[in-house]
């Protein structure tokens, strides 16, 4: 059951994370904003990591059939994807390290201090759930400012990435119980969340890069 | 005090207050484009001369001053600039 979640959760966060990624890249090559092109890494990351992740899963289900992943490439996937992750806190200029909730500090933390001896994957996790809450903590903010309904979709989507990634923590300290399975729902949920506000918008490319090349040129951009 | 705006955003701004001073009056003059998209005169000479090498705003003949009216590709450009900038503002960000 584990192993089809899984499956699941990283062919859809392979699909979601290239097509965001995508999208935003000709929004880059359109406009050259900069924040865009933090954007298309941080979604490409996202997308090849969930994609690793999936190849092991494959791999794994049609040549080893061992029932586990790699090891190395579970890491792999997750430091791919972290990058991504690291470059959507980014982009909203990171003050500090740590979220700025008093209460999401002494929760957050805990895990981090149980679990990041035990291995790199784990220290990688630590990182990732960091950034999503920094992300999903701006993005609210932006969503209280402007009131925008996408805005507060990438928000919960982000939120509940992170709420997925602390839930998977502690099913490694209570192993066997439903919480692994929780994990991947509530990260499958926030993937689709984080994908609804970018399925409306029109996915087509338009060519106007000219003018952007001349303009930046002539603006010294 | 207004947000800082960045060029790209000064450049939709500028077509912005183009396409809607076309629909209401068929052109534009600098004047009120100078009033819609909220911009210094010396800057937005430099910025229609760009457009209008670019063809993103046509040129109109005029007897008493120069006045401008968004092209087709202007409002493609326009649409797009817009497009994009709903993707970011989704994020909190700005494009």
């Amino acid at each position: 059951m584990e192993f089809l979640l899984e499956n699941i959760l990283n062919l859809i966060g392979f699909i979601v994370g290239i097509i965001i990624g995508i999208f935003a890249y000709i929004g880059f090559r359109n406009t050259g904003s900069p924040v865009l092109f933090r954007l298309t890494i941080a979604f490409l990351a996202i997308g090849i990591g969930f994609g690793i992740i999936w190849g092991g899963y494959v791999i794994d289900d049609v040549f080893l059939q061992e029932g586990k992943i790699n090891r190395g490439l579970q890491a792999l996937g997750l430091g791919t994807q972290t990058i991504g992750y690291f470059f959507i806190a980014f982009s909203h200029t990171i003050k500090s390290f740590f979220p700025k909730s008093r209460y999401l500090r002494s929760v957050g933390i805990i895990p981090l201090f149980l679990l990041s001896t035990m291995s790199i994957e784990h220290i990688i996790r630590s990182f990732s759930f960091i950034l999503l809450v920094y992300g999903a903590i701006e993005t609210f903010v932006s969503f209280l400012e402007g009131k925008q309904k996408g805005t507060l979709a990438v928000g919960i989507g982000l939120g509940m990435l992170a709420f997925g990634e602390f839930i998977a923590w502690y099913s490694l300290v209570f192993p066997e119980t439903i919480l692994y399975s929780i994990s991947i729902l509530l990260k499958i949920s926030g993937l689709i969340s984080l994908f609804l506000p970018i399925s409306k918008l029109p996915l087509r490319k338009m060519k106007i890069d000219e003018f952007v090349e001349d303009e930046d040129e002539k603006f010294g951009v | 005090m207004g947000a800082y705006r960045k060029q790209i955003q000064i450049v939709g701004d500028v077509l912005y207050a183009a396409e809607e001073l076309t629909i209401d009056h068929n052109e534009a003059s600098i004047t009120n484009l100078i009033q819609k998209a909220n911009i210094s005169h010396s800057r937005i000479s430099k910025i229609l001369t760009n457009l209008v090498s670019q063809g993103l705003l046509e040129q109109v003949d005029s007897k008493i001053a120069c006045k401008y009216r968004i092209s087709m590709s202007g409002k493609d450009f326009l649409r797009e600039y817009r497009k994009f900038s709903e993707f970011t503002d989704n994020f909190g960000l700005t494009i």
